[in-house]
Parts: C-alpha cells; structure tokens; sequence
C-alpha cells in the first residue's frame, strides 16, 4: 500500500509535486524525479508516474515533481542562474521528502534535460547518493563516426541512390521540431564531475537510447566517450538501440522501468522498519 | 499571482483524483471546470489549459482543472482509462469545484475529448456553458486516425533506428495503453448537441470542415480560429499545443456573458 500526497512546497513556496509515500515503511533512500524537456511531472507518455508508482510498491518514497517555471510550478525571481536555480529546486525538493518519509539520501532520475540537472546537483550535492542518467551527456567520437559513416561508404546501394537522386524539395520530410535536447558541457568537466561522484561513493546508472542515434550509436561510446570512470564499478551502463528518446512503447517503457528498479536493488535497498514519528 | 492561488490535492471518494485549484482574488460569481483530453493531447495541452486557467482566474473566475482517473496524476492504470468513468469524474469534479468556488454557476471548457466529454456531462454536471475546442464528434474517425498514426509510428525513421514489429506497437496509442473497452467506447462515441448553450473554436482548417449549427444551436456559436492546431502530427507528436487565440476567444466569451 502507498499514498499519493499533492503538494505545494519550496522555499517560495512555489514549486509543485507529488510525493508517494510507502505505508508502514523507513525511507532511506528517496527518489526525486526531474521533468524530462518541457513536460510536466507525468513525464512523456506518463513514463514519470509509471516509474515513481513501481518504485513505491518496491519500498521506495519518490517524488516528481516541475521545477520552477515547468509544469505546475511558478519562478521564485529570486535572480538565481539556471543551474542555482535547479540546485535550490533540488534542495526544496529533498527537504520535502525528509519530512514525508524521512529520507537522508536521494537517487536522482532524469531523462535528456532531466539528466543534465540531476547532473549538475549530484555533481555537488552530498545528499545525492545515486543517479540514473537517461540520454544524458554524450559526444560524438572518433567510434560513433567510424561506425556511423563506414557502412554508408562501403554500402553501392547508397552511392547509386545517391548518384540518381534528383532535387525534389517537395519530396524531403520536414524534420521534428526540436523538443528535448541536452546542452552541451565541456567533456572534461563531464568526465571530472562523473569520477568526483564515484569517489564520494555514488552508484550511477546510464542508460541511452537508439533515439540519440545522432550522436550516440554503441555500447562501447560510453568508454569512448567518458574514458576509465566507466569501467568503476560504481557504475552501470546500458545502450538501448532499438528504442526511442522518450519509450513511446509501452514495452520498451516497461522494460526501463525493470531495469532502474533492479539497479535501485541492487544498489539501495528498501529499508523495512516503522516509519519515523 | 499568490503561488498559494493555484491549489494542487487530491479528491473523490477514494481520494484518486488530482485536481488544481486555481482561486480568484475575490469571491467568484461563476466558475470553470477545464476537461482534459486524453492520450497524447493532455500531455500537448497541459500548459494552454495552465495559461488559460491563469487568465481566468485573474477575471475572477474560480478554476478547476483535474485528471481522469488513469490519466495525469490520478490514480489508476492507463489501461485502465474508460470513457464513462470520464464523464462520472467529471460530474465529480464540478460538485468539487462548487464546493470550492461557492457558486451554482459552472462553466465547462474541453479540447478535443476533453470537448467530448464536457458535453456529454453536460446536464449531468449542470453546466451553464460548455466551451469546447475541435471537439471530436465522430469516434469512429477518431480512433481511425489513432490507428493509422500509430501504424505509421511503427517505422518512423525519426524516432526508431529500425522499423518495429507489429508486436511492439500493438494495443496502444502514440504512447499509451488502449485497453478493449476504451477502444469500443471511443469507436462507438457520438457526441449529441447539449441543451446548454455551447460555443465551439474551431482550428480544424479547411482540412476537416464540419458544420457546427447542429451543436451549437439554439444560443451558443462558432468561432474560427487562426492558426489551425497540428493535433495528427506524428513530427509534432512531443510539441506543446500553444495558442494566443484560443486563450483570448475564451476569456472575452467570459467576459461578454458576464
């Protein structure tokens, strides 16, 4: 059994979310999870509260909540940059779930936009014990360009499309219009934030999908892309190809939300006792 | 705006339904209850329904928007969506928000099924207005055109390296479950003129001419809106719906019948 609390909350009390709360258990660890792009705190597809409501039944207190200007939420004007803004976000956010569910340590999860936050807090929060990057940082290597471009050289089915191909404006697809996207950082200040995280104990768990397919195209890219950090055992990975950005199917959604609950096992197990007073 | 205006909780019988409660700074004379649609479209309207909300709520309108039980924040499995548990929620809703608000007098507003819905709560509800958008009239076309975009998701080259199989895809809709019987309700919908006056924004375009005298008669109108709204856009499937002019043909209504 879980409840489902609605709350406003924050220091200008102007964030929204909605924790869920496990019946009769200790939450030690507490999962906070980040708005993905611009939608609201059900995630794409509902992903977000699938996700928080499995974890509730596996023992773990969760809030999803919209930080200040998404979803639900308002801005606090208090002339904070962006990436202060999601840190005192975050801060309010654990705050929340200390005082329902008594929690001290926090696994942050966020997809796309969501991972790069999680990142910038569990870069510098110690509170932040565990975080699940969902298509988050990535560069394309000298890999990803080897396996991206050889099989189109090497393919004379390609070269003869090619060299038939007449310019028809009218035939070309109009690309998707640009929804979520991770802005770039400086991958050595990635790889430095990543291996300060595993030193102070953090579990991290990246997963990427084939939706990324324009920068991010194997399993080995996250060795290529963010060197010895990935071979620590803090740290698991996981390359999706056949799957999109944002697991519009329901069982390529089910089949993430497996895989984080296993690692949240694995890594966090639920605690069992009487919740505090 | 008082962050403390806009309420979030939960309410029904079982406590299963997310509503936000957005109040006025004076007590109100009349109130909105904004249905959402369903699917893909909640997610696509969620900040035009907040912005609304906003707007009317600054006129001195109490506002309730709330999720189906199955959908947003509500309780429930997706499969789990039913179509006359929709309208029932939402007959629930409007006594919720007159208990709220402390007025009679209740407004329905609903894009697309949320549309739908509205107007077949309507005399459940006792709403005195319904103002819907594109409403869907016509189930069977609705769930047509599910079916073929989904078909056509399967090998969309933007979104998958590789076409999926028919496995994959099958037994949903642009990223939620469709249980059986939310597909025989929807097939089946016909949605019937209310006897409340109802006004219909129309951005369908040419593409999709309906003639609304039948649904808006005797005492509601129609009123064309510009641009029209990408609602069957697979390239714009994650894309907020946005417009300036509904918010605006909304809150002027509101204030010509005030």
């Amino acid at each position: 059994m879980m409840r489902e609390e609605a709350h406003r909350f924050g220091r200008g009390r102007h964030l929204v979310g909605i924790a869920g709360v496990p019946e009769g258990l200790s939450g030690e660890t507490g999962v906070i999870v980040l708005n993905a792009g611009l939608v609201h705190r059900i995630g794409p597809f509902r992903l977000h509260v699938e996700l928080t409501r499995q974890l509730n039944d596996a023992g773990y207190p969760t809030l999803r909540f919209d930080l200040s200007t998404l979803g639900d939420s308002g801005a606090t004007g208090g002339g904070l940059t962006r990436a202060q803004q999601v840190c005192a976000d975050l801060d309010d956010a654990m705050n929340l779930l200390k005082s329902r569910a008594g929690c001290e340590r926090f696994v942050l999860v966020g997809l796309c936009s969501g991972a790069q936050n999680a990142h910038i807090v569990a870069a510098t929060d110690p509170r932040v014990s565990g975080a699940v990057f969902l298509d988050g940082y990535a560069y394309r290597t000298l890999g990803y360009k080897l396996r991206h471009y050889l099989p189109r050289m090497v393919d004379p089915g390609r070269w003869a499309r090619l060299l038939r191909r007449r310019p028809d404006p009218g035939a070309e697809r109009p690309p998707s219009e640009p929804v979520f996207a991770v802005a770039p950082a400086p991958r050595e200040e990635v790889i430095a934030d990543f291996t300060g995280m595993v030193e102070r104990g953090m579990k991290l768990y990246l997963v990427y999908s084939g939706g990324i397919s324009n920068y991010f195209n194997h399993a080995r890219q996250f060795r290529e892309c963010f060197g010895r950090v990935m071979n620590h055992p803090a740290v698991t990975t996981r390359y999706v190809a056949e799957t999109d950005h944002t697991y519009i199917l329901t069982g390529d959604r089910a089949r993430l939300l497996d895989g984080i609950g296993g690692w949240l096992q694995r890594n966090f197990p639920p605690a069992r006792t009487g919740r505090p007073a | 705006m008082r962050p403390d205006a806009e309420r979030p909780f939960f309410f029904g019988p079982d406590g299963g339904l997310f509503g936000m409660y957005h109040a006025p700074d004076m007590p109100a004379r009349r109130a909105v209850l904004m249905c959402a649609p369903l699917g893909q479209d909640l997610i696509r309207c969620h900040r035009i329904y907040r912005q609304l909300a906003q707007t009317l709520a600054a006129q001195g309108l109490a506002v309730l928007r709330f999720d189906y039980h199955g959908t947003g924040d509500s309780a429930g499995e997706t499969a789990s969506v039913d179509w006359e548990r929709c309208v029932a929620d939402t007959v629930l809703a409007a006594a919720e928000l007159r208990a709220r608000a402390g007025t009679e007098r209740v407004i329905a507003f609903g894009a697309r099924l949320g549309g739908s819905i509205a107007m077949r709560a309507a005399e459940l509800a006792g709403f005195v207005e319904a103002i819907v958008w594109d409403p869907v009239l016509d189930g069977s076309d609705y769930v047509a055109a599910l079916d073929a975009m989904q078909a056509a998701l399967r090998e969309d080259a933007g979104r998958f390296t590789q076409p999926r199989s028919h496995a994959d895809v099958a037994e949903q809709w642009l990223g939620f479950d469709t249980g059986d019987r939310l597909r025989r309700q929807l097939g089946a919908l016909t949605v019937e003129p209310t006897t409340v006056p109802t006004m219909v924004l129309d951005s369908l375009g040419a593409s999709e001419a309906i003639a609304w005298d039948r649904w808006i008669a005797p005492h509601g109108k129609a009123t064309s809106i510009v641009p029209s709204t990408p609602w069957n856009d697979l390239r714009r499937l994650e894309s907020a719906i946005l417009s300036q002019p509904v918010i605006q043909a909304v809150s002027g209504r509101l204030r010509e019948t005030a």
